[in-house]
Parts: structure tokens; C-alpha cells; sequence
């Protein structure tokens, strides 16, 4: 009978059978799954649990608030949280725009051969490997408005007679910005499109020589159609990227002045760690997060059919 | 006869751990935390290292965890850590950032501990601000009142005396501002102030020449009184400074206080504190340390001591033994003599100081004229709003800068807005 039972025993737990080899699969991904929950799934239902509540400083344990929507109300009527939108806009698309131009020129530029084609690839994929805050630090020396590389430039080459405001002018500190952003972003492009340049097989354009195609049409009817499924997702991941990116702004302009880089990011921090409305922090980044998630979701959606 | 063994083994291996567990906390130190931004400073963190070494040597198997955090990500820190329930024991925190704790009750009330003790507190320099809602959870560790530090060769060089009013450190910022080798960057600035600190900074840097215009944000019952005529003269100043090219601009604390050090900048009003910086820099024979030519100069409370609510009261008493301890007049008189700066004490005795710190003088006036005209950079009645409020003035100013808008309307601006943050 004994014998019987543990028989039985086995056989359920024998992840080798067929019929249990799913409950392996669960069982691997398991850890992975329980890790995803506790670092992303919990702070996240904490997040919109908080959203939901008028609280300035949330003490872990603590007894919730009531239920309401009060920080989404303050929101949608709020200046500031349209003006963040409007600049995360203006710099999701100058941004996205200037990294894709950047690093698909590049990638065309490495892409072919040529003596030193190795230390061009390496030098393409440098600002990448510098660690982002870094990067940020000598962009502001760069960009200071009394000893600043940028300003001594245009000094020298007789485009201003002054040293130019950056930090404290709002186009100028917007575009700060965008130009440290699409340093730091272009060599992402750069290798997904190099490596999509790698994968067109080159008999299509020795036909298309053959055919009497010029520089421009091979690039406008192979190379592009040919590298969009990778361009898309490059798109999608560059946008998701200047969306979300706090670092850069924060060190170089904190979002001012004049709020003209305060993005929904730095919006979020200011409320929680400046003005201490945790609720109302918990309420942008819920709602910067369901944008993510909505132009992802547009982006990927018909782009994704081409890939597979 | 094998499991029985195995199972031995286990059981005395299990007993031994839970044995050695048992013995663990009584063989343990205890520990305090205590962080600060102050660990390394040059003075002020060797008077917090003779603190914690003293406490040490007083309360054997006690260990003060002393750890840093920077100042420009502190109240962050100490916000995430309030809100984890992992305060430190011992909590230091800048005198207009107390207040947020304070007011969710996370900051032990003092007032008994003090009483026990039998402790006055009269003539504390800035002891008042650590009063919330009628209650001490706090004990002032540092009120100070600005100085003014100028670079003699520069001034000498220029023919110019050393400014007594406002117009006349105009005037000799004007003159010293200088392009000295002609490549159309400025070389050398009349003065400094940092813009690029956030706007608690921001609001010190204008505040030399609000006060000094006879102006302030609220009155002493928490009245909004910023449309004023003496606020637009402020404000008026301010615009002149910035607009000028007399002082860099975007610059954090820390490069202004280099560039005067470095003599690039003629004069420069700061706290205590710019003297660390000075007596590294390479103009160091050239600094002299003066009262400021604005008037009251402006001071404040600094940076405070206190204690969560929430920790066992054993722990409680070893931090009220170490706030009494930095609170004795010994300490206090080392506050002055290794950190260089002012102590609030009024029975430390700091005869002598100035044989190592030349202006010590100087800053002991500037203090205590600071501290009998009530002078604070957190005003009354917006002390838990001050960020929000010291932002908004901010970027008020800001807009009169660079859209060149009159004083007079950014004033109104300024005092709807405010109205509007109180309340």
C-alpha cells in the first residue's frame, strides 16, 4: 500500500513525463517571475495604491489614506503638468529625431569599408560606454556660461559676441539638453542599425547596380525598407528612453529655467522629494507610465507584424 | 544508526547556532546611526569625528555609525528613510527641512529631556526655529551671520576702498569685473552668487540684498509682505546684480567659493564656511574677512539636531546623551576653535579663537546682529512650504531676469503666488 502511494508520488512529481513537463517550465521561471513581482509588479501597485491617496510623506507600514482621486483632479488642472507634457513631447520627438539621423548616418558611414573602418566603429559606440552621469558632468563644463567650451566656440567663430546663457535661457538650456541627449542616444541607433545594414544581403544592390540604381535609390528602395523592422523597435526603444531619462536633465538644468525642461520625470521627483506630495508624485508617474505603455502599444503594434 | 547520527549532528548544530544567536546581542555594541552631510568637512567634521570619539569613550559598547550622505541628495535620503521606518537614531537635518518630519510626529519632542536635565535654552542663538507647533523637537546646532570676504590686491589694484553700502560694492563690482586678457570671456568677476543650487540657495543669494533693502517675505505673525515698496528696491538690486555680468552665472557654491579662492572674484558674502575654502585656494594672503557693507547682514539657522520618535527609549537616552554632550560648553568652544564656526551656545567661551581664525571676531558680530534683528532665511509661517516657495521665488526672479520684466510686477507676482502656496 506504502509502496503504492509513493509510487504515485513519483510519478506526479516525475518532470521528465510529458504531461509534467510544463510544471518544469513553471518551476524555472519561477525565481525569475517571483523577482519580477517583488522589484516591479509590488512598487507599482504601491505606486497607484498611492496615486489614490492625499498623502505628503508615506511611511512604509502605515495606515492608508482614504480613497481619492483628488491628485488626479489637481493634475489635469494643473499648468505645470501640461507644460511637462508639452516638453517631454518637444523632446521626445527633437530628441528621437536627432539620435535616428545621427546614428543611421553613422551606421551608413561604418557600414562601408574604408582604413581606420574599426577605430570609426569604436569611436561610434564610445559616448554609449561613458557612463550617463558622466557624460552629463563634462556636457555642463561644455556648456557653462562663463568658462564653457561651447560658449569660447562660438566666441571664436563670430557667431556671438558674449558668452551664451545657457543653463539660464530657456530655448538654450532646451537645447542643451537635446544636444546632450542625442550624444548619449545616437550610438544605441548606430549598432541596432549597423547590425541591420549587416543582415541585408549585398547581392541586392550589386542587382540594383546592375539595374542602373545611383546611390540614393538603393538606400530609398533596399536599405530602408530593408532595415525599418529594426529601426522600428530602435524607434520605439529611443523614445521609451528619452521619456523616462531623469539623470541628464537633473544634473544639467534640474528642469529649469522657467520649467522649460521639466519633463513629467523630473515633475515626479519634484513633487516627491522637493514639494513632498508623494499622492501627487504617485499620480504622474502612473500617468507617465500608462503613456509608455500607449505609444508603445501604437509603435510596436503594426511595426511588430513586419518583424515576424 | 546513520539517520539517528545525522540527526544528532543536526540538532546539536542547530542548538549551537540558536545558543551562539542568544549570546549575540549581549556581546554586540550598539549601535547609533548617525548621518550627515558634514562627515568630511574641513573643521566641522572633525568637531562631529571628537564628538562621537568622546561620546564613545563615555558610554563604553556604544559605536556611533557616522556615515555621509551629500548635502545635495540629503533630504532625499533622510525623506526615504523616515518613510522605509529606518531613521538613523541620531538625526541631523538643515534647519529648513526639520520641519516636514516634525510635522508628521516623527521628531521626539525635547522639551522633556531638556526639562530633565534642567537645561536652559535662553540665548541659544536660533533655538526659536526648533519650536513646532509649541513644541522643542530640535536642538540649533549652528546659527551663523554672513560675512564679507574680499580680495585686497584686487580692490588695491583697482583704487577702490572696501564697500560700506550697497552702492559702493556696486560700484566695486563694476570696476573689478574684468576681461584681462581681452578673448571677450570675462576673466574676473566683481562677485559671486550661485544660481545653479536649487532655489533654497537661490533665495539666500538675493536675500543679502532684500534684507538689506529693508525687505522680507513675511512678517513675524507669518504675514505674506513681499509687494512692498522696499521688496520692489530688493528685487530692483537683484536684477542690477545679475543683469550686470558682475557675478557668473549657473554656478554651484562650490565653484563661486574656488573661483574667489582662486582670486578670479574681488568680493564674495558667504557664511563661516567659505574660510575652509579660502585657506585652500591660491589667493589665501589676499583674502581679508570683513563685516558686509549690506545691513543687518543676513544670517539664519543652519542646520539642527534631533531624534526620531520612534526608536526604544533606551536608545533615546544614549541621543540625548550625545546632544547634551555636543551641547556642553566645552563642545561648544571646539565648535568654534576646530570647526571655525560660530557656536549658539551663549556660555561658550570663545576667548582666543581668534589666534587660529583671524576673523573669528567678525563672524561672532555678523552673528549676533543677525540674531537680534530675527533674521532667518526660512520665513515665518511658510516653513513647510519652503521649498515649494523658495522655488517659486525662484523662478519669479528668474522670469524678471530674462524677460526683463519690471520689479514692481514680479512683486505683486510674487505675493499672490505665495498667498496662494500658504494657503
Amino acid at each position: 500500500m506504502t509502496d503504492t502511494v509513493q509510487a504515485g508520488r513519483r510519478k506526479f512529481f516525475d518532470l521528465a513525463r510529458p504531461s509534467r513537463q510544463h510544471l518544469l517550465g513553471y518551476i524555472l521561471i519561477a525565481p525569475a517571475v517571483l523577482m519580477v513581482a517583488a522589484i516591479i509588479v509590488w512598487p507599482l501597485i504601491l505606486a497607484i495604491d498611492l496615486s489614490f491617496q492625499q498623502v505628503k510623506i508615506p511611511r512604509l507600514g502605515g495606515a492608508s489614506r482614504p480613497f481619492s482621486l483628488s491628485n488626479y483632479v489637481w493634475l489635469f488642472s494643473s499648468q505645470e503638468f501640461w507644460l511637462a507634457c508639452w516638453v517631454t513631447v518637444k523632446l521626445v520627438v527633437v530628441v528621437t529625431a536627432g539620435s535616428v539621423a545621427v546614428g543611421l548616418s553613422t551606421a551608413l558611414l561604418v557600414n562601408n569599408r574604408f582604413e581606420g573602418r574599426t577605430v570609426a566603429r569604436l569611436g561610434m559606440a564610445l559616448p554609449w560606454a561613458v557612463p550617463e552621469i558622466i557624460a552629463v558632468v563634462i556636457f555642463a563644463w561644455m556648456f557653462d556660461t562663463s568658462f564653457g567650451l561651447f560658449g569660447w566656440l562660438a566666441i571664436k567663430l563670430g557667431s556671438t559676441d558674449q558668452m551664451i546663457p545657457w543653463v539660464s535661457s530657456s530655448t538654450a538650456a532646451f537645447w542643451a539638453v537635446a544636444i546632450t541627449m542625442v550624444w548619449k542616444g545616437f550610438p544605441f541607433v548606430s549598432i541596432m542599425c549597423l547590425a541591420g545594414l549587416q543582415s541585408i544581403p549585398s547581392d541586392y544592390y550589386a542587382a540594383a547596380k546592375v539595374d542602373g540604381a545611383n546611390t540614393f535609390q538603393r538606400f530609398r528602395w533596399i536599405t530602408m525598407p530593408l532595415l525599418m523592422p529594426v529601426l522600428g523597435v530602435t524607434l520605439v526603444l529611443t523614445l521609451l528612453w528619452v521619456f523616462r531619462d531623469f539623470s541628464i536633465i537633473k544634473v544639467l538644468t534640474g528642469g529649469g529655467p522657467l520649467r522649460s525642461t521639466q519633463t513629467l520625470s523630473i515633475m515626479t521627483y519634484d513633487q516627491a522629494f522637493q514639494y513632498h506630495n508623494f499622492g501627487r508624485a504617485a499620480a504622474v508617474g502612473v500617468l507617465t507610465l500608462v503613456i509608455c505603455i500607449i505609444a508603445s502599444v501604437l509603435m510596436l503594434g503594426r511595426r511588430s507584424k513586419s518583424i515576424y | 544508526m546513520n539517520k539517528r547520527v545525522k540527526r544528532l549532528a543536526l540538532g546539536a548544530a542547530t542548538a549551537a547556532l540558536m545558543t551562539m544567536g542568544g549570546f549575540t546581542p549581549a556581546m554586540a555594541d550598539t549601535v547609533l546611526k548617525f548621518i550627515s552631510w558634514q562627515t568630511d568637512d574641513a573643521g566641522t567634521g572633525d568637531w562631529w569625528h571628537s564628538a562621537i570619539a568622546e561620546f564613545e569613550k563615555q558610554h563604553p559598547g556604544v559605536k556611533i555609525e557616522f556615515t555621509k550622505a551629500e548635502r545635495s541628495s540629503y533630504a532625499d535620503t533622510m525623506t526615504t528613510l523616515f518613510a522605509a521606518n529606518q531613521p538613523p537614531q541620531i538625526v541631523h537635518l538643515a534647519s529648513f527641512e526639520f520641519q516636514m518630519f516634525a510635522d508628521s510626529g516623527w521628531l521626539e519632542p525635547l522639551d522633556p529631556w531638556l526639562k530633565k536635565d534642567g537645561i536652559d535654552m535662553t540665548g541659544w542663538a536660533g533655538q526659536k526655529t526648533c519650536e513646532w507647533n509649541g513644541e522643542t523637537v530640535c536642538i540649533m546646532t549652528n546659527y551663523f551671520g554672513f560675512v564679507m570676504a574680499y580680495n585686497k590686491k584686487i580692490l588695491d589694484e583697482a583704487g577702490i576702498a572696501v564697500p560700506k553700502t550697497y552702492d559702493e560694492f556696486l560700484a566695486a563690482a563694476k570696476a573689478t569685473t574684468k576681461d584681462l586678457n581681452g578673448d571677450g570671456i570675462i576673466d574676473q568677476f566683481g562677485t559671486g552668487h550661485e544660481t545653479k543650487g536649487g532655489p533654497g540657495q537661490y533665495l539666500t543669494e538675493m536675500l543679502n540684498y532684500i534684507i538689506d533693502a529693508g525687505a522680507y517675505w513675511t512678517d513675524k505673525e507669518g504675514n505674506i509682505t513681499i509687494d512692498t515698496p522696499e521688496m520692489v528696491e530688493g528685487l530692483t538690486r537683484w536684477k542690477t546684480v545679475m543683469k550686470s555680468g558682475i557675478s557668473p552665472v549657473d554656478m554651484s557654491a562650490s565653484d563661486v567659493r574656488k573661483l574667489f579662492a582662486d582670486g578670479k572674484m574681488a568680493m564674495r558674502l558667504d557664511g563661516p564656511w567659505l574660510y575652509g575654502t579660502t585657506e585652500k585656494g591660491s589667493a589665501k594672503s589676499d583674502i581679508v574677512y570683513v563685516a558686509p557693507p549690506l545691513t543687518p547682514p543676513l544670517g539664519g539657522s543652519s542646520n539642527v539636531l534631533a531624534m526620531p520618535s520612534d526608536i526604544p527609549d533606551d536608545q533615546k537616552q544614549l541621543v540625548w546623551d550625545f546632544i547634551k554632550l555636543t551641547m556642553t560648553p566645552e563642545f561648544q568652544r571646539s565648535y568654534g576653535t576646530m570647526g571655525g564656526n560660530t557656536p549658539p551656545s551663549p556660555k561658550a567661551d570663545v576667548s582666543g579663537v581668534e589666534k587660529t581664525i583671524p576673523h573669528f571676531p567678525v563672524l561672532l558680530a555678523t552673528m549676533k546682529a543677525a540674531s537680534e534683528k530675527g533674521i532667518d532665511r526660512v520665513p515665518i509661517g511658510l516653513e513647510l512650504y519652503y521649498n515649494e516657495f523658495s522655488k517659486m521665488i525662484m523662478e519669479e526672479s528668474q522670469r524678471m531676469i530674462i524677460q526683463d520684466l519690471d520689479p514692481a510686477e514680479v512683486a505683486k507676482t510674487m505675493q499672490a503666488k505665495a498667498e496662494s502656496i500658504k494657503g
